[in-house]
């Protein structure tokens, strides 16, 4: 017996995946989706509203009336001390600023690489960098020990004609966050328009005059269509230089310090990549979250985009642990006395289940689950895998930053820090992103129903030979 | 001269739209008097029309340029002002000199676009305009202008050309 | 407003000016760390007391510190043997790592005294300053600890008061949220100045001194202008037993500690 061929696999098995899983080759009438949205923005029920009262109440308490007593006692209330004169406001201020960036990511960089399949999410991610940033300032202004000053940190002079220092890595800092902050607004903004416009048409009451004012008198007609995607294309391209240097500027506020573990040459990019591990991760909870609460997202939010995601996320896990591991040996072959004791702290001192935490969240957790196409496309397995990321990282900054701060060169002065009314601060933060999330789920489109549109209309099944090959054309 | 009337023809698909204003060149009218008005961005050569002009890339480079004269103006200027002595550092350092400009030219690109973008397209307008909501909807609609005594004949060759309606243009309230 | 030509333009100037003005000189083989510095430091420049529970939790705000260290903890205790007290204050660098990371100006370097200096007014209270100071001299005003309302539960006890008297009049009476340190008691470097400039003479050494080594019972702090050869502080700086801290950092301190000599 001879056999012409290996044995085959059933005949067409890889065929079976259907074409129409996609999004894009799945396309609905625009009217369709239009309602779609509309509807999802509309539809409230007792859960939303019951979810949304403990989350006012968590804001309520945890944010406004801590940060009043904060305001009002002086920062002893919280755990900071000496040596450790940063505590988790600052592990707070990366944390949101890392999940900032996921945003910028995805709809700047997936813009201009083409990406199709982040046609859907754009806007959800985009609207995550506002938000996150907000936390990120709130939580500046909450470490400030004379926060009704703050102002004194903008480009104005005082009273003496004196200026802010822009020696100092802080005011790099406030002008990169100020820059981030006013650029993502208004790239949030921009392909919002044409949506705004879309909910005008058809709304009615507070909501008509809502989006009638934010619609600014859109119709689409060629020239307006030509301003906004140049407007946007010069967005996608100029605010990818600005995302990484922010990320960059905020390690600088740790790697410019003479201090040992911090004065690192590789926190740059190493912060770039863990701020996107976090904000990736974050991509995949909400997006979760959007896909099982909101009508009719389930057409929208494909298991097809939780696979991007996951790919994103693998990538990026991958390019953090390379990162760490380059922060990691080069003390630790130097053999520096300081940097040693950093390590040891980090690994042996007390809090060393901290680090092992970290590790297997942000490496063991995303490479045992990220490889499996088939677990990726689970939204529900991508969104827990997203949480232990997102805990993983923050311990991350723990880690180096009140943690690294109770040693330092004066081995008198070292001491544990213990947090105080910092944990009810972060809680009633995160209340606070949720809360923002939910209300500008009902207010604004989540969906960018013109880009997805745009995106079907260029998406053809074309046949070649037996089957029908996806293929792709340039509308604009 | 005599009276000119503006219609508005509504049409389902790419193809039909671009036979549309293939017959409103025939009939003699120049691109300057119709506009394409859509709910996606659609390339002008799609539909047979030139390419829209744009002011927002030449006035992003002005905000450019004046972001970095302000970002020089912080870095350097500030210290020419009022000089005090930190750390041993230079009155005028140029790698934190480097860091202000890059920033502040990006805020003042990305600002300048953004105004731009407003500047350019009128923005915001309230005031009555030819429109329908069916645009919003997926629909291409060609907006033009015909002489009055005319307008039967433009009619025609719309709807044979496939436009679903063609109806005289209202400025309604958007 | 013509710019001073003098100053640093576009480079670093850390080899420039090495020599500084005032400075301080203190002997480890003296100090018999009795914390009459600590107690003279608090009473001259206002620094409050900040209760028990703060202070055990490193709150407390003394602008100097008798650091008592052990050696060899690992071994048998027998072992075990106590260093030297460190008596540890502002080192007043020249090249201070605590200046350029402010982002208001709070932390700026006195041109003229080459002194290291913290406006209080100006402070925001970002603390960036107290994390880049490789001695960790600088302390922070957690809570309200100047205002005996907040430090002491019994409203209105007028025991209370009795501690706003003993204020000096000459220091600034610190709130909640701003960063202070050492400053080398500047009023007692501006008093002996103007009363120098007034007689129309140089401040003489051994004129003034610091409240620390005013206090010092052993004399093992001794301060002066450390640009004058001749000075004490000069001559106690040029002995062989005479070390700074951190030096390899670079950032020039202007204490220099003597030990070994015992």
């Amino acid at each position: 017996m001879t056999s012409l061929a290996k044995p085959l696999a059933r005949p067409h098995a890889e065929e079976h995946e259907d074409p129409r899983e996609h999004l894009m080759h799945d396309p609905l009438p625009r009217g369709k989706m239009n309602e779609m949205v509309m509807e999802a923005m509309h539809e409230t029920n007792w859960k939303f509203w019951v979810v949304t009262g403990i989350l006012a109440v968590l804001v309520a308490t945890c944010l406004g009336y801590a940060w009043y007593y904060l305001i009002d006692k002086g920062l002893g209330v919280a755990g900071v001390n000496m040596p450790v004169f940063w505590g988790i406001f600052l592990v707070d201020v990366v944390f949101w600023i890392g999940i900032s960036h996921a945003g910028t990511f995805i709809s700047a960089i997936l813009r201009v690489l083409k990406v199709e399949s982040r046609r859907p999410f754009t806007r959800a991610a985009e609207l995550m960098t506002t938000f996150g940033l907000v936390q990120a300032a709130i939580s500046v202004f909450m470490h400030m020990g004379r926060v009704w000053l703050s102002y004194w940190m903008a480009p104005i002079p005082n009273e003496r004609m004196i200026w802010p220092d822009f020696h100092s890595p802080l005011m790099w800092d406030f002008m990169a966050i100020s820059t981030y902050l006013l650029c993502s607004t208004m790239y949030l903004f921009l392909p919002l328009i044409p949506d705004m416009a879309m909910a005008r048409d058809r709304s009615t009451g507070w909501r008509k005059t809502l989006y009638k004012i934010l619609g600014l008198g859109f119709r689409g007609t060629e020239g307006e269509w030509k301003n906004l995607t140049t407007a946007m294309n010069l967005f996608a391209f100029a605010i990818i230089p600005v995302m990484f240097s922010v990320h960059t500027i905020v390690s600088w506020d740790f790697a410019m310090a003479s201090r040992p573990g911090w004065s690192s040459t590789v926190f740059g990019p190493y912060f770039v990549i863990g701020a996107l591990h976090s904000g990736m991760a974050a991509v995949a909870i909400v997006l979760f979250l959007l896909r099982s609460t909101m009508k009719h997202y389930k057409y929208f939010i494909r298991p097809e985009h939780f696979d991007t995601i996951g790919m994103l996320m693998l990538l990026v896990s991958m390019a953090w642990a390379y990162f760490y591991f380059n922060d990691y040996i080069v003390p630790w072959y130097g053999g520096d006395v300081w940097d040693k004791l950093f390590q040891e702290w980090a690994e042996k001192g007390p809090l060393w289940y901290l680090w092992y935490t970290m590790l297997f969240c942000n490496i063991v957790v995303p490479w045992s689950i990220l490889w499996n196409k088939k677990w990726r496309r689970t939204p529900w397995l991508l969104a827990s895998a997203g949480i232990l990321i997102n805990v993983g990282m923050w311990l991350e900054r723990y880690i180096i930053i009140p943690e690294g701060l109770t040693i330092n060169r004066m081995p008198f002065t070292w001491r544990l820090y213990i947090p105080g009314v910092e944990i009810a601060l972060t809680v009633g933060m995160f209340a606070l992103f949720l809360l923002l999330y939910m209300l500008a789920s009902r207010v604004i489109p989540l969906i960018p129903v013109w880009e997805v549109q745009e995106g079907q209309e260029a998406h053809l099944l074309r046949k070649i030979g037996k089957a029908e090959i996806p293929t792709l054309s340039e509308l604009e | 001269m005599s009276e000119t009337i503006t219609f508005l023809a509504m049409f389902e698909d790419f193809e039909p739209a671009s036979l549309g204003v293939e017959k409103l060149h025939d009939l003699g009218l120049s691109d300057d008097d119709m506009n394409v008005i859509s709910g996606i961005p659609i390339k002008g050569a799609i539909l047979g029309r030139p390419s829209a002009i744009t002011y927002v890339s030449r006035i992003a480079m002005v905000g450019a340029l004046l972001g970095m004269a302000f970002g020089l103006f912080l870095i350097y200027g500030i210290p020419y002002l009022y000089p005090l002595l930190v750390g041993g550092q230079p009155i005028f350092p140029i790698p934190q000199g480097i860091i202000i400009t890059f920033e502040m030219t990006m805020l003042g690109l990305m600002g300048f676009a953004f105004i731009g973008m407003f500047v350019d397209s009128g923005f915001p307008s309230y005031t009555p305009k030819e429109y329908t909501p069916e645009i919003s909807d997926g629909k291409i609609a060609i907006l033009f202008s015909c002489p009055e005594s005319d307008q039967k004949k433009f009619v025609d060759a719309l709807t044979k050309a496939g436009a679903e309606s063609v109806v005289p243009a209202e400025a309604r309230h958007l | 407003m013509s710019t001073n030509l003098e100053l640093p333009m576009f480079t670093n100037n850390s080899e420039a000016e090495l020599g500084g003005r005032w400075g301080m000189v203190i002997d480890k083989d003296l100090c018999t760390g009795c914390q009459a510095c600590v107690a003279a430091c608090s009473m001259e420049n206002n620094v409050p007391f900040v209760g028990e529970e703060d202070a055990g939790y490193g709150r407390s705000m003394q602008w100097i510190r008798i650091e008592r260290l052990w050696e060899g903890l690992d071994g048998d205790y027998r072992e075990v043997k106590m260093t030297d007290y460190q008596p540890l204050m502002c080192q007043q660098c020249h090249n201070a790592p605590c200046e350029p990371v402010c982002p208001v100006y709070a932390s700026v370097h006195s041109m003229s005294e080459d002194l290291n200096l913290q406006v209080y007014n100006r402070c925001v209270g970002t603390r960036y300053c107290a994390n880049n100071c490789p001695y960790q001299a600088r302390v922070f005003n957690w809570r309200d600890y100047a205002d005996y309302r907040e430090t002491n539960t019994a409203d209105n006890d007028p025991r209370w008061s009795v501690f706003q008297n003993q204020l000096n009049p000459d220091v600034t009476v610190r709130r909640r949220g701003v960063m202070e340190k050492c400053t080398f008691c500047i009023q007692r470097i501006h008093q002996a100045e103007n009363q120098a400039k007034a007689e129309g003479r140089e401040v003489r050494d051994g004129e003034f001194t610091t409240a620390c080594a005013q206090a010092c019972p052993a004399n093992a702090i001794v301060f002066g202008r450390i640009d004058d050869p001749e000075s004490m502080v000069s001559l106690a700086a040029e002995t062989s037993r005479g070390s700074r801290l951190h030096e390899e950092l670079r950032t020039m301190p202007r204490v220099t500690y003597l030990a070994g000599g015992a």
